[in-house]
């Protein structure tokens, strides 16, 4: 007895069994870490948009019981407003920030300490009588580090130049300037007067209890002019590669816990199979269910644990590898419910699909054994179906509890999977009614197909999964990369260009062909306010509550014209110019104004005005570096206005003097350096990248595994036919062809099924992950070669099963 | 039953016999690796067999007999002497030749049936002459069924035959071929009295017709007592059984039955 968790190791279906559950162990426990790694880099880098994992939004400061709610976390505050710099008789509308020495609560602040100078990053912001400015209004002022500034009232030192905050906006230009200085000096520079336009954003950090007691305590105290934003209801725009990683690793929870699922269903089958006469003959001694219960499948279940422990133990290394190599900081991110499920995950799993096989052992009746039966009558087979197509679902469920995002997908792959094999069925069937003409081997192979429902369907079923799952996984994983890279491709614009001339184009490519910098389209840019909507002002036409939510009333807008939509724009509605005097607006904007096609809009210019047409509405991906447009007009619109043009270029490294000759050249221009921005762009492309090839490579070794499970399965019965064939006279190559067609019909059978599940799984799939229509690529046709190779390695494993010797039937070994 | 031999058969392509003994064992021996070192279990076998000639190995049980079954069928290999089938090394030939030769000759019934489970009645006889690419198998096949009394059967799978049933498919399948030679291992072995005299007297009956040598092993004295020849093997050697000796045995078997 004291081996006796030993003794099922000597079985190979046990040893196919254990190693499924080890790979669903490690694949499951490195897919939960690597998944809480994301989800905590996604809410950092949430929380790093919004300012904290709580933003208290209003026009004046919060209200004391407000405080006394917020005291006990950790808060910065910021206050927001736009003012004019003057100096020297140039004027500069800037957006002022006024921080406290708290702020930023996450991420750093890229400043350098002159215009061309190398970026650095700062826990925290100016100190009581400094102020920080973007390069533009070096640029506009002609000041540098050093100068002294009047905001309002107050003088202040400009001590360094801002690159990047941490809850910067993706869009990287703006018509209005950043400057930050400390709240200390706020109320000395006087400009709070009544008529400013101010906001007040209190910052709040805390752990999710936490927040969601303070949401819930704060929420009935809002005054009207205020509102809540948490991690969850931000509104910041798609986080890109994280986004997309995260649902990708959302699925590969649920395929590899299905695809796990499939080799323990199949490898448990082979098992029972073993297990059998040992369960009729304790039931042939008397021995009660509760005894049996114990005796198999106690012993069963201890066995299975160290298999599961050693798989989890080796996810979690892997992902501690992973983690070093990618240089992420800190403790694991997993919550000690992840914990629990890693340790849980495998057995649920086991539960789901090897039980309600294992208890066909309970039932098998004493009288089998003298029938010399080995195959017990499984439990309904509703219910086992039920058992294993519910548990990867609930499970993936659980872990990922972002069911909604995939639903769609989830139902289609659910109903194709355990639908495709039976509506394949009736052709197998019929392929062996109609077998009478076909040499012996093919006659052969297609019954012991055809007849054996029970051993073929899961087997189809398993095989199809697997295919689908494989040529998804490279497909989807392959075109997220291309994704990635086209967004940021290696001579990605570094600089933008503002405010340029027509006079200066001469200036400014003899400049750009001097430095070997790659350049951009040029766009010309009118500078205009939108002021109403179908004739209604906009202070009427859009609620006070949304236009507090919407800057683009408050300020100027880039407005500009293109015969050519930009490439990585898609429209969602309408058509692009169809005539002239039409603008094509950004569908999230025309959302929150509540703008429709054909409604009429009036911009305010220094020129006039600008009646225009909305003729399309226009999904914009924001995480690209090229310039993107809230309004596009169509070619003309923007004519007898007055226009500055933008460009971006790309300029190899190499040193700041020579960005410095062009401001010599253009001192009017304004230019952007990006490079801070595409610095952090590629570091999160490069870590997801590496992430999505690790559970690509998951992914795919679920398959396989499942595929091998599926070729070990029926060694058995093809061992017992061999035997008999080789007893009658059958040759050894008569074996290889009934061994090959058997495996070519059945692979053919599953490939055929699994391209119908990718082409159907396709568009749901890019759709959600990649926002885009699928595009045909020779992975679609992976399965087909999949399907030949695994019907050449099945041949190879059946070799054991070919050399069966006939003898065995005399031994009853069979 | 003579009847049903009169329809004009297809020919199967069996060979015509080229020797006078149809099955011969040279100084056969076989030993396996225990844990003690090697384990002797046939030792010095002589026997033969001619055309035509029925014989009964019987024995206690671990004696050998399914291992000298095995062995005169070219199931298995000999470690030592060496097997002829029609005069020509059997034994020596490889997997491969030896199935084809068995194929060309011999023909099995086992004690557990061993059908294939996923062809019916009809497609489990068509089988063996299918591998041997007779001209007819289907047609063949009917009329064995149909001579072992199972002609309402043809399209019945194995698992809805009861255990004689399956047993006389075995039969068909077995005559089917034509073989020149049988070999039975406990044919009524998984079969109650009743059910096994009727297979009993059905395999003598088709092996009598056919004029096909029989090689059989049982524990069943009064089957043995139906073959001309009675071999007895004890500890891995073979002694050839008497006449009086055998009745004795038998008589002994059904008082002790009786009591």
């Amino acid at each position: 007895m004291t081996n006796s968790w030993l003794r099922p190791w000597r079985d190979r279906a046990f040893q196919l069994l254990a190693l499924a559950i080890s790979i669903a162990g490690f694949a499951l426990s490195s897919i939960i870490l690597l998944h809480a790694e994301l989800e905590q880099r996604f809410a950092v880098r949430t929380a790093e948009m919004l300012g904290g994992e709580l933003a208290l939004t209003g026009t004046r400061a919060p209200e004391p019981a407000q405080i006394e709610l917020i005291k006990t976390n950790a808060t910065a505050t910021v206050v927001d407003f736009s003012t004019v710099l003057v100096l020297n008789d140039e004027l500069l509308l800037v957006s002022a920030r006024a921080v406290d020495n708290k702020y930023p609560l996450y991420g750093q602040m890229q400043i350098a300490s002159g215009r061309f100078e190398g970026t650095h990053a700062v826990q925290a912001g100016p100190t009581p009588g400094e102020v920080w400015v973007a390069d533009q209004v070096l640029d506009r002022l002609h000041v540098q580090p050093g100068d002294e500034l009047n905001i309002g009232q107050k003088k202040l030192k400009l001590s360094a130049v801002i690159r990047q905050l941490p809850d910067q906006s993706a869009g990287f230009y703006s018509m209005s300037p950043r400057i930050v200085f400390n709240q200390h000096d706020l109320e000395a520079t006087g400009v709070l007067g009544p008529g400013t336009r101010i906001t007040y954003r209190q910052m709040i950090s805390g752990d999710a209890g936490q927040i969601s007691r303070l949401q819930k305590n704060l929420e009935p105290t809002l005054r009207p002019d205020q509102r809540l934003e948490d991690i969850e209801n931000a509104a910041v725009r798609s986080m890109g590669p994280l986004k997309q990683l995260t649902l990708w690793a959302n699925l590969a929870v649920l395929l590899v816990s299905m695809l796990c699922g499939a080799t323990i269903y199949l490898a448990t089958s082979e098992r029972v199979a073993h297990r059998s006469r040992l369960a009729g003959l304790l039931r042939s001694f008397g021995a009660p269910r509760r005894q049996i219960i114990s005796r198999l499948l106690g012993s069963e279940f201890i066995a299975i644990l160290p298999a599961s422990a050693i798989g989890s133990l080796v996810g979690i290394a892997l992902i501690s590898i992973l983690r070093q190599s990618l240089d992420w900081q800190g403790s694991m991110a997993a919550t000690s419910v992840q914990w629990l499920t890693i340790l849980f995950a495998p057995m649920v799993l086991w539960l789901a699909f090897a039980l309600p096989r294992l208890t066909a052992l309970v039932r098998v009746p004493a009288i089998d054994v003298l029938n010399q039966r080995n195959k017990p009558k499984p439990l309904s087979t509703n219910i086992e179906l039920t058992a294993a197509l519910g548990a990867p679902v609930l499970l993936a469920g659980f872990l990922t509890s972002s069911l909604a995002d995939l639903g769609n997908l989830l139902a289609l792959l659910v109903i194709l999977g355990a639908g495709l094999p039976a509506l394949l069925w009736p052709l197998l069937k019929g392929l062996d009614l109609v077998s009478g003409k076909l040499p012996l081997a093919s006659r052969l192979a297609l019954r012991r197909l055809s007849r054996r429902p029970s051993l073929t369907l899961p087997l189809l079923a398993a095989l199809t999964m697997a295919m689908a799952v494989l040529a998804l996984a490279g497909q989807t994983g392959n075109q997220l990369l291309d994704d990635w890279r086209s967004r940021l491709p290696e001579q990605a614009p570094n600089h933008f260009v503002l405010n340029l001339f027509e006079k200066d184009f001469d200036t400014f490519n003899t400049w750009l062909e001097k430095q070997e910098a790659i350049t951009q389209p040029l766009y010309p840019i009118v500078r205009g306010r939108l002021t109403e909507i179908n004739g209604v002002p906009v202070s009427q036409a859009v609620t006070k509550e949304k236009e507090n939510r919407n800057e683009a009333l408050n300020r100027d807008l880039a407005l500009t014209e293109a015969a050519d939509m930009l490439p990585s724009n898609k429209i969602n509605e309408g058509a692009w110019h169809p005539a002239k005097n039409t603008v094509s607006v950004e569908q999230e904007l025309a959302d929150r104004l509540g703008l429709r096609l054909g409604d009429k809009l009036l911009f305010i210019t220094s020129q006039g005005s600008i009646n225009t047409e909305i003729a399309s509405l226009r999904e914009v991906d924001w995480d690209t570096f090229e310039p993107n447009f809230y309004f596009m007009f169509a070619p003309g619109g923007l004519a007898e206005q007055d226009v500055t043009w933008l460009t971006g270029f790309w300029l190899p490294t190499g040193d700041g003097k020579r960005l410095a000759e062009l401001m010599l050249q253009l001192p009017h221009i304004t230019l952007l350096d990006v490079n801070t921005l595409l610095n952090k762009a590629n570091e999160i492309i490069g870590q997801a990248s590496a992430a999505t090839a690790l559970l690509a490579a998951l992914l795919m070794l679920a398959a396989t595994l499942v595929l091998t499970a599926a070729l070990l399965g029926g060694q058995a019965q093809r061992g017992r036919d061999n035997a008999l064939l080789r007893t009658l006279g059958g040759n050894r190559a008569l074996l290889y062809r009934v061994t090959w067609a058997e495996f070519i019909t059945l692979c053919g059978c599953a490939a055929l099924a699994a391209m119908i599940i990718i082409f159907a799984a396709l568009y749901p799939l890019t759709a959600q992950l990649l926002n885009d229509n699928p595009t045909l690529s020779y992975w679609q046709l992976i399965p087909l070669l999949i399907g030949l190779g695994v019907a050449g390695v099945g041949v190879l494993a059946s070799r054991g099963a070919l050399r069966k010797p006939a003898l065995s039937l005399l031994r009853d070994e069979a | 039953m003579n009847k049903n031999l009169e329809i004009e058969l297809p020919s199967t392509g069996a060979p015509l016999l080229q020797a006078e003994s149809l099955l011969q064992a040279e100084s056969v021996g076989k030993t396996v690796p225990g844990p003690d070192g090697e384990l002797t279990l046939l030792e010095d076998i002589d026997f033969t067999l001619s055309p035509g000639q029925s014989v009964a190995i019987t024995g206690p049980s671990g004696s050998g007999k399914s291992t000298l079954l095995g062995l005169l069928a070219g199931l298995d290999t000999p470690t030592s002497g060496e097997v002829l089938l029609d005069g020509k090394p059997f034994s020596k030939l490889d997997e491969d030749g030896r199935a084809v030769r068995r194929g060309e000759l011999c023909a099995f019934v086992f004690q557990h049936f061993h059908l294939v489970n996923d062809l019916n009645a009809l497609e489990n006889v068509m089988l063996p002459l299918e591998l041997k690419g007779a001209a007819s198998p289907r047609k063949t096949a009917s009329h064995w069924l149909q001579r072992v009394g199972l002609e309402h059967r043809l399209k019945h799978f194995p698992a809805t035959l009861s255990g004689g049933e399956q047993q006389r498919v075995a039969l068909a399948r077995a005559f089917a071929v034509q073989p020149q030679l049988l070999f039975a291992d406990e044919p009524t072995g998984s079969l109650d009295h009743a059910n096994g005299g009727r297979i009993g007297e059905l395999l003598f009956d088709l092996n009598r017709e056919s004029g096909t040598a029989l090689v059989l092993v049982t524990h069943d004295q009064q089957l043995a007592k139906r073959c001309q020849r009675h071999l007895q093997l004890e500890e891995g050697r073979l002694f050839e059984r008497s006449e009086s000796s055998i009745e004795s045995l038998a008589e002994a078997a059904t008082e002790s039955s009786a009591q």
